[in-house]
């Protein structure tokens, strides 16, 4: 296979955790989903709207979303807000992440000198 | 814009009912949104359409992360089992079928171009049911294991429930199971369909042959049902072996049980001669096979009669020889 190819496969798979944070970060204001592509993408998180529709879906069905039809506009859209539940799992996700990064940086970095730098 | 239309149909068309409306509205408007995005202010063309769509993906993909999970009919699980049934299966009628024909032909050969045609026919036929049969065994073992995983995932898992490793006395050879299979249907279709055909075959130099049967045929016919019906008892536990490929205490049970129904038939089959053609000899006689009086009608006639009185105990001394390896192996797993 080619070398563009594999790294962009693990590139993706990096990313896929990481939307979910994104798109709890956001909606603390109601947001429609193209909206949220949009914003995120200006904070360059790039994401796919055939992954962030049925993702939005998903968030939903756990409960760490509420949503709300807005049928006033020209077009129908669905909004979505982060929920109760939603906004304490964002905190433990943060957490996480913070840890995790801070645990690579250190093995990146390799600040006991048996890093790969 | 039927193409979007389109799209959305392509889509919700893989979904589940609940959902299809409410997505068709969001993708509806995710679709108009984008494309608006992408003109900036022009008139939409049809082009500009494909290239959101493209962008988009594959509608199949899309049905699949709103689904949350891909659909089978048979999964990637179960599916190299399904290959080799099917291929066993699919085998094991088209030589049953195969041996008929040779009968048939062998026994009138007037009629081969007649029986070639009525065997082709039924061989398509036979093979279409065999294969629609195993799709549906399988596919309601996906339908069913799928709820399966659902309920192991309620019960956390144990290292205990490790599956033990393969040992080489446990073992099952594909081979065997693949054999007995064959031979099972093969028996079935030659028992059901050429009863008459077993006994001692008489050539004419004319072409024509006639065959003095062993059995009587309107007797044997009542025990057919059984007789399948053991069979096909016999083609589970052949399945089982295929599927498990090692011996258990609970396979080996039910190994000795198909025996025992064995020994129970064959004592319901044998204990009375009238299953056998009583004009047996006489028709020798008179096919010019065993003249009176002579050295052959002599001999014929003492065999036929020892092996019509002692049947049963000559299927009893087998059967009961062929329980002995599944006790042994029995009595060893047990250790």
């Amino acid at each position: 296979m080619d070398i563009h190819e594999t790294i962009n496969g693990l590139i993706q798979e990096l990313r896929r955790g990481t939307i979910i944070i994104g798109v709890l970060s956001q909606l603390t204001e109601p947001q429609y989903g193209y909206s949220l592509v949009s914003v995120l993408e200006q904070k360059g998180i790039a994401v796919d709207p055939g992954t962030l529709y049925p993702l939005l879906r998903r968030l939903e069905k756990q409960g760490l979303l509420e949503s709300k039809w807005d049928t006033n506009e020209s077009r129908p859209r669905k909004y979505y807000l982060i929920s109760e539940d939603g906004a304490q799992v964002y905190m433990q996700l943060c957490q996480e992440w913070s840890a995790m990064k801070a645990s690579l940086d250190s093995l990146i970095k390799g600040d006991d000198d048996h890093g790969a730098n | 814009m039927e193409l979007i239309e389109r799209y959305i149909y392509a889509v919700t068309l893989k979904l589940h009912e609940k959902q299809r409306s409410e997505i068709e509205q969001e993708l509806r408007g995710l679709i108009e949104d984008m494309l608006e995005d992408h003109l900036q202010g022009r008139e939409a063309t049809q082009k500009d359409v494909e290239e959101v769509l493209a962008a988009l993906g594959e509608p199949g993909e899309l049905a699949d992360k709103y689904r949350g999970y891909k659909r089978y009919l048979i999964g990637p699980e179960l599916f190299p089992l399904y290959l080799t049934v099917m291929k066993v299966v699919l085998a094991s009628v088209g030589i049953a079928m195969l041996v008929v024909f040779c009968i048939e032909a062998f026994l009138d050969h007037t009629q081969v171009l007649h029986s070639f045609v009525d065997t082709l026919v039924t061989l398509i036929s036979a093979c279409f049911q065999a294969f629609a049969w195993v799709t549906i065994a399988f596919g309601f073992a996906e339908f069913a294991g799928g709820r399966k995983d659902l309920l192991r995932k309620q019960n956390a898992w144990k290292p205990a429930d490790l599956p033990l490793l393969p040992d080489h006395r446990s073992q099952i050879k594909r081979s065997d199971p693949i054999a007995s299979i064959v031979f099972t249907i093969l028996f079935a279709v030659l028992l059901t369909f050429a009863i008459d055909m077993f006994g001692v075959w008489r050539f004419q130099s004319e072409g024509a042959r006639s065959v003095v049967p062993f059995f009587n045929e309107a007797v044997f016919r009542s025990f057919l049902p059984y007789i399948i019906a053991l069979l096909g008892l016999t083609l589970i536990k052949d399945s089982i072996k295929l599927i498990t490929g090692k011996w258990t205490i609970k396979l080996l049970s039910f190994d000795l049980l198909i025996t025992a129904l064995h020994l129970v038939l064959a004592l319901f089959m044998f204990s009375d001669t009238a299953i056998w053609n009583a004009d047996f000899m006489a028709q020798m006689t008179q096919a010019g096979l065993t003249p009176i009086g002579s050295e052959e009608h002599q001999f014929v006639s003492e065999f036929w009669n020892f092996a019509t009185a002692n049947m049963l105990y000559i299927m009893a001394l087998i059967l009961v020889f062929g329980m002995v390896s599944p006790v042994i192996r029995m009595y060893r797993l047990k250790k």
